[in-house]
């Protein structure tokens, strides 16, 4: 059974795109679209998850579940997968602070 | 730039064909200890870190039948004004789902359902007909063609005898006698504290279904008389599933109605029942509910439709002075 799969990356290497376009197409920099079954497409991830570097990846496919469809993500970013008992919903976690940006008191204050 | 305009406004204010039906509707996010806000794209829940930074997890409105807002909520106005847009339920409720304390039926909601409780209510033989469907939803099994509600009756309190007596048995329990009185509700013993609390969680959440599928809670079939007859109705269609097992487990609890409610939430996941509960009053009212039904009549998004005896409804913002029918004007 072949489904569609959509797999969005953000600065992978190379050699991962190459390996992506060889089974699916490329619409916009970066996204990949193909049709391919269960397991072409679990092989096809874990090559891609394993080597995203500090880039990241997003694979969505057709899924039998309340929303229709499966997200699998793969590198870090600002968007997590939340879980809210079986609804999936995208948060996007605060941005880290850095060190406080407060300048010391002057003298005399 | 019309063209432009256009889809601005429709993607602002959807119309009724871009929305899920009601049996689609299935969808029930429950959220706590945010702050629900309206940004310039949508609809997000914020919660705020402590370094002082926000999460934000936008909420995919027009595809949510319902939102239960739990402890620790607050919401903005505009953030309701759109779920009141995108027909989306808003319900405020205890941890969990549990306990039902209001609820904002959104006003572009069909009326299809209170309009099939209604009629079945106000029709004996059709009251008849679904409450005996209720008995044997509890029962799990169908029962014979023309058996009395007396009869019914009868057979729901054995049938809820012999699982209290099988309860007792397996915890070797004293024999079980049912008691609410809150005169006495100090002394009772912890299955009964535990199966009224437990019950009183189960109310809110069928409380939170019939909101949300715009029926009325005191159209009741087999209770009558209260304000909340129908959700006692919809609610006792799960007890002997959910809430008398759990009771009869925390015999020897020492606070009994506070494991209740923390267990109806932890193990028995409350309120992944809701779908089904949706879908059982979807089946009382409307046996025929797998239909699959094509909206029909105008789609402009404003408009509501008149009554009519014969033609079940006509389409409103119409004005019918030429239907007038060999009547000289």
């Amino acid at each position: 059974m072949a489904s569609v799969v959509v797999i969005a990356t953000t600065a992978v290497p190379d050699h991962v795109r190459g390996a992506l376009s060889r089974w699916m197409v490329e619409p916009v920099a970066g996204v990949y679209v193909g049709t391919m079954s269960a397991r072409v497409r679990d092989e096809l991830w874990s090559v891609v998850s394993d080597s995203v570097g500090d880039g990241a990846a997003v694979s969505v496919h057709p899924d039998d579940n309340e929303q229709g469809f499966s997200m699998r993500t793969a590198g870090e970013r600002r968007r997590v997968v939340m879980d809210f008992d079986g609804l999936r919903l995208i948060q996007m976690s605060a941005l880290e602070e850095s060190a406080p940006n407060t300048a010391p008191t002057p003298e005399g204050w | 730039m019309a063209a432009v305009e256009d889809a601005r406004k429709a993607l602002a204010r959807p119309t009724l064909a871009m929305l899920p039906r009601v049996s689609d509707g299935l969808s029930f996010l429950f959220v706590d200890i945010c702050r629900v806000v309206q940004t310039d794209t949508g609809v997000c829940a914020e919660i705020e870190t402590d370094a002082g930074g926000v999460h934000r997890t936008p909420i995919p409105t027009a595809s949510l039948a319902c939102v239960l807002l739990g402890p620790g909520t607050s919401i903005t106005t505009p953030a309701l004004a759109t779920f009141m847009r995108h027909g989306t339920t808003v319900v405020t409720s205890g941890a969990g789902g549990v306990l039902h304390y209001g609820s904002v039926p959104a006003p572009g909601r069909t009326t299809k359902w209170l309009d099939r409780q209604a009629r079945a209510y106000a029709d004996d033989e059709r009251r008849m007909e679904i409450a005996t469907r209720m008995y044997e939803m509890r029962f799990g099994e169908e029962v014979a063609e023309g058996t009395s509600i007396e009869r019914l009756r009868a057979l729901e309190g054995q049938r809820m005898k012999g699982l209290y007596r099988q309860l007792a048995t397996k915890y070797r329990l004293k024999p079980f006698k049912r008691n609410y009185d809150p005169e006495s509700w100090d002394e009772q013993n912890p299955v009964n504290k535990a199966l009224s609390a437990g019950n009183a969680a189960l109310y809110g959440v069928a409380h939170s279904v019939i909101a949300h599928l715009g029926c009325s809670p005191a159209l009741g079939f087999v209770h009558s008389g209260k304000q909340h007859s129908f959700l006692f109705d919809i609610a006792d269609l799960y007890k002997a599933r959910t809430t008398v097992p759990l009771a009869f487990s925390l015999h020897a609890s020492s606070s009994p109605e506070r494991e209740a409610r923390f267990k109806l939430r932890s193990d028995l996941k409350l309120y992944r029942m809701i779908p089904q509960m949706v879908r059982d009053v979807q089946i009382l009212l409307d046996p025929d509910v797998d239909d699959i039904e094509v909206p029909s009549g105008p789609s402009s998004w404003r408009v509501v439709d008149l009554w009519d005896p014969l033609a079940g409804a006509v389409a409103g913002g119409v004005n019918y002075a030429d239907h007038l029918v060999g009547e000289p004007r």
